[in-house]
């Protein structure tokens, strides 16, 4: 469960990122944030996993307070949370396999570490992971031989391998076309049915985000504007996040992350 | 996945998945590679003679001479400017020259142009053959052939940017995008008209920037060729080694350091202002 | 003529004086440089050693070219050729190492990086021959010298492309790896390494195809490999011998280009 309790942020330049936010997400939800560039999508997700900090207020996650990790303490939480990003973020120059085993790394004996030596039972959970997205096939091939849509599953696959409760996403399908768009969002549905991790994903294409996930936020100018069943969003609800209807974003809008 | 010989011998390792799926990997060649690597470093330092606990040792002399050559004999300056002179018209010459030559080289090396494959084959073979001299070997020859002097060294220079350029020159024209000269062509320009405004203006820029490079590289190149009695200072270091005057090589290798700087500067800043 | 065409038309850009000064300074150095450099003709005797050279590249000695069992054929001076050149390429692309981070401006302070590139290009200008010499000064004349001296020309051009590598690292994968709890040690393995390993490795065999060519100059200066041989035998004009030097010399470095873009080439595409 994550729980946002008056939440502020501000940026060292000044800019406020998100006030008061309240909000609270139980285990297994499926949840699109929505809202214009800049609005604070992308600080809200990574408050979550403390790559971001909060100014005030308190965030729990599973019983933790997050503000109050130290140090090691903030490396073994993230443990438990999964991160997507736009640009994939993978090591193109070496195979999938390599890349999705990279999650388990920091659970290796130091000796393992150094030589890069996986145990036999980490290497079939990484195959098993890139087999639940449907790339077990090019598991050894090089990453940058794969396309956009293939480089997104295996940042997904190793996510998974990670086991964590939450996966957060920053964007997924920005850099894809809408066909592998929607391949992938797929692959986070069938993920968030089969294992009960919570998914949030901030995401700029209306439609997807309607379609996939079950419950929607709006965001605007740091505030959450709207909270509530997907199927509950109306024309008003999104003129109320994005101002007025001109500035709905096309499925074709490029986008960029936050400040 | 297709079995090569090295599969045969080491096999795959098989992953059985959890929902009774298989998965084969390969066997890495990681330790083939690592083992021939080492297998080249011992028997290379076997032929070699090398010998680490030298350096300790007798280090100190490659230090000594360093130093021998602080402060440079300044008084020297005087004798460096003949040779110097020399070295920057060796290569200057031997490029302009080369880099022309090397047009209709790399035209009738490049198949997209000339659709003669005997022919390309032949002069990619030559400046293939050509590139792989050395400098210094074929100024080497160059000496047997027109006698000590600048001359010598004008043609190695010659020869290796031909080499050098044309190498690059077809590779390039190659790959040109065609379609500009198809376009030109299906306006009712000629061949020749459509190369003049299709493709020229593509590799034009490639070219001088290209020629600015290896002129570059030349002046160092230049710089040694006097060596085996091909002009320029290296006639003046090798002299000046010889009598372990090692003031006066600092010299050179100050004034060489300043010219080397210089023109690549000037040359570096023509390359910037063409791509 | 319409207003606005003919205004557009004059500010077309006028390049005319800019080419032609650059035609004038162009043709006065070629000038200059053809009254500088002693042109000679082919004289006779030039001619006829170079006809000889031809004779002896043709008719090469078969016994020198083929002899596989003595140390002074040309496959054994090939083979040291080769020796000299991999381990100086060896021991240069290890110390390119830590003096290529000391030259990124991303790693370290400006200054520091300006500094280590000014001692590069130091290291870079001295000609190899005149490092040849002074390595015979600590080791004696012989293939040893010329594998240092490799190692220490090597290192400008290695660090140098290093430095580009470096440059261009993927910091996506840093994020990636910050969000999934690793430690600095882990993202350096992981993250950084792999990335960093198959670049170097590629940058390494391309200086070696270029050091080959190199090393078989240092012979000249008697560090080794087969260049003293090849002067020795012009010097006595033993054309046979050079020409069977000359064929292995030239088969040698088109193998290894040949392999090396091939290494390349999988390296880079996988």
């Amino acid at each position: 469960m994550i729980e946002f309790k008056d939440v502020n942020k501000t940026y060292p330049n000044g800019v406020t990122a998100l006030k008061n936010i309240n909000l609270t997400i139980d285990q297994g939800e499926f949840v699109a944030i929505i809202g214009l560039s800049g609005a604070g999508k992308s600080t809200l997700i990574r408050c979550i996993n403390r790559m971001h900090d909060i100014n005030e207020g308190t965030l729990m996650v599973n019983g933790v307070d997050v503000g109050k990790l130290r140090g090691k303490q903030v490396r073994s939480f993230r443990r438990k949370i999964g991160m997507i990003f736009q640009s994939f973020n993978l090591v193109t120059r070496t195979s999938v396999i390599n890349n999705v085993l990279i999650s388990t790394v920091p659970d290796l004996a130091w000796w393992r570490k150094g030589l890069g030596l996986f145990p036999q039972e980490k290497k079939v959970d990484a195959l098993e992971a890139l087999d639940k997205v449907g790339i077990l096939d090019k598991a050894y091939n090089r990453v940058d031989q794969l396309s956009g849509g293939q480089q997104q599953r295996v940042a997904l696959a190793r996510t998974i391998a990670q086991h964590p409760d939450i996966i957060l996403a920053d964007e997924p399908v920005a850099s894809l076309d809408p066909v592998t768009a929607k391949v992938v969002m797929d692959d986070f549905k069938k993920i968030n049915k089969e294992t009960n991790m919570s998914i949030l994903i901030n995401i700029h294409h209306v439609e997807l985000a309607l379609e996939y996930a079950d419950r929607v936020i709006g965001i605007r100018q740091g505030e959450i504007v709207y909270d509530g069943k997907s199927e509950e969003v109306s024309q008003e609800v999104l003129n109320q996040i994005y101002g007025s209807v001109e500035n709905i974003p096309k499925a074709d809008d490029p986008e960029e992350a936050d400040i | 996945m297709n079995e090569t010989f090295y599969d045969k011998i080491f096999k795959p390792k098989t992953y059985t998945l959890s929902n009774g799926k298989e998965v084969k990997k390969r066997a890495s060649r990681t330790p083939l590679i690592l083992l021939v690597v080492l297998i080249l470093t011992v028997v290379s330092w076997e032929v070699t003679g090398v010998d680490l606990s030298v350096i300790p040792a007798r280090g100190n002399q490659f230090i000594v001479i360093l130093f021998d050559m602080f402060p440079p004999n300044l008084n020297f300056l005087g004798n460096i400017w003949g040779p110097l002179f020399d070295t920057i018209q060796m290569s200057l010459l031997g490029s302009i020259t080369g880099a022309l030559l090397a047009i209709p080289f790399a035209l009738l090396s490049s198949s997209n142009i000339i659709s003669n494959s005997l022919l390309n084959g032949f002069f990619k073979l030559a400046l293939s053959i050509l590139r792989t001299l050395p400098t210094l070997v074929s100024a080497l020859i160059a000496t047997f052939i027109f006698g000590l002097g600048t001359m010598a060294g004008t043609v190695a220079i010659f020869l290796f940017t031909l080499s050098y350029i044309g190498k690059l020159m077809y590779e390039h024209i190659e790959s040109v995008d065609m379609g500009a000269f198809e376009a030109h062509e299906s306006m009712g320009l000629s061949k020749v008209e459509a190369f003049r405004y299709a493709i020229i203006p593509d590799i034009l820029p490639t070219y001088l920037s290209v020629s600015l490079y290896a002129f570059e590289g030349n002046i160092r190149y230049a710089a040694i060729l006097g060596y085996v009695g091909a002009g320029g200072v290296g006639l003046l270091l090798d002299e000046r080694l010889g009598w372990r005057d090692y003031p006066s090589v600092g010299m050179v290798l100050l004034i060489l350091m300043l010219v080397v700087f210089v023109i690549e500067r000037i040359s570096e800043y023509f390359r910037m202002k063409l791509t | 003529m319409n207003k606005s065409v003919q205004l557009q038309l004059e500010k077309a850009p006028n390049r005319k004086l800019y080419l032609t000064t650059i035609g004038v300074i162009l043709t006065a150095l070629l000038v200059w440089s053809i009254l500088g450099v002693n042109i000679t003709g082919f004289s006779q005797r030039g001619l006829d050693i170079a006809s000889n050279i031809v004779r002896g590249i043709l008719t090469p000695d078969l016994e020198f070219l083929f002899d596989f069992t003595s140390g002074g054929g040309v496959p054994y001076l090939l083979f040291e050729t080769i020796a000299i050149a991999f381990l100086g390429t060896i021991f240069g692309s290890f110390l390119a190492i830590p003096i290529s981070f000391l030259m990124s401006p991303s790693v370290v302070s400006r200054p520091v990086a300006f500094i280590t590139r000014l001692v590069v290009i130091f290291i870079r200008t001295i000609p190899s021959l005149v490092y040849g010499l002074m390595f015979i000064r600590v080791t004696g004349p012989g293939p040893y010298a010329g594998v240092l001296t490799m190692s220490l020309t090597s290192i400008g051009m290695i660090s140098r492309l290093y430095v580009d590598v470096i440059e261009n690292l993927d910091r996506g994968i840093l994020e990636a790896m910050t969000s999934m709890g690793c430690t600095t040690y882990e993202k350096i393995r992981y993250g950084i390494m792999p990335q960093l390993f198959s670049n170097f490795l590629s940058v390494t065999i391309y200086r070696y195809d270029m050091n080959l060519r190199d090393a078989t100059i240092l012979g000249l200066v008697g560090a080794g490999g087969i260049g003293a041989p090849l002067i020795f035998a012009m010097r006595a004009y033993r054309w046979n011998e050079v020409g069977s030097i000359l064929i292995g010399l030239v088969i040698l470095i088109l193998a290894v280009e040949i392999f090396s873009n091939k290494l390349r080439g999988k390296l880079v595409n996988g």
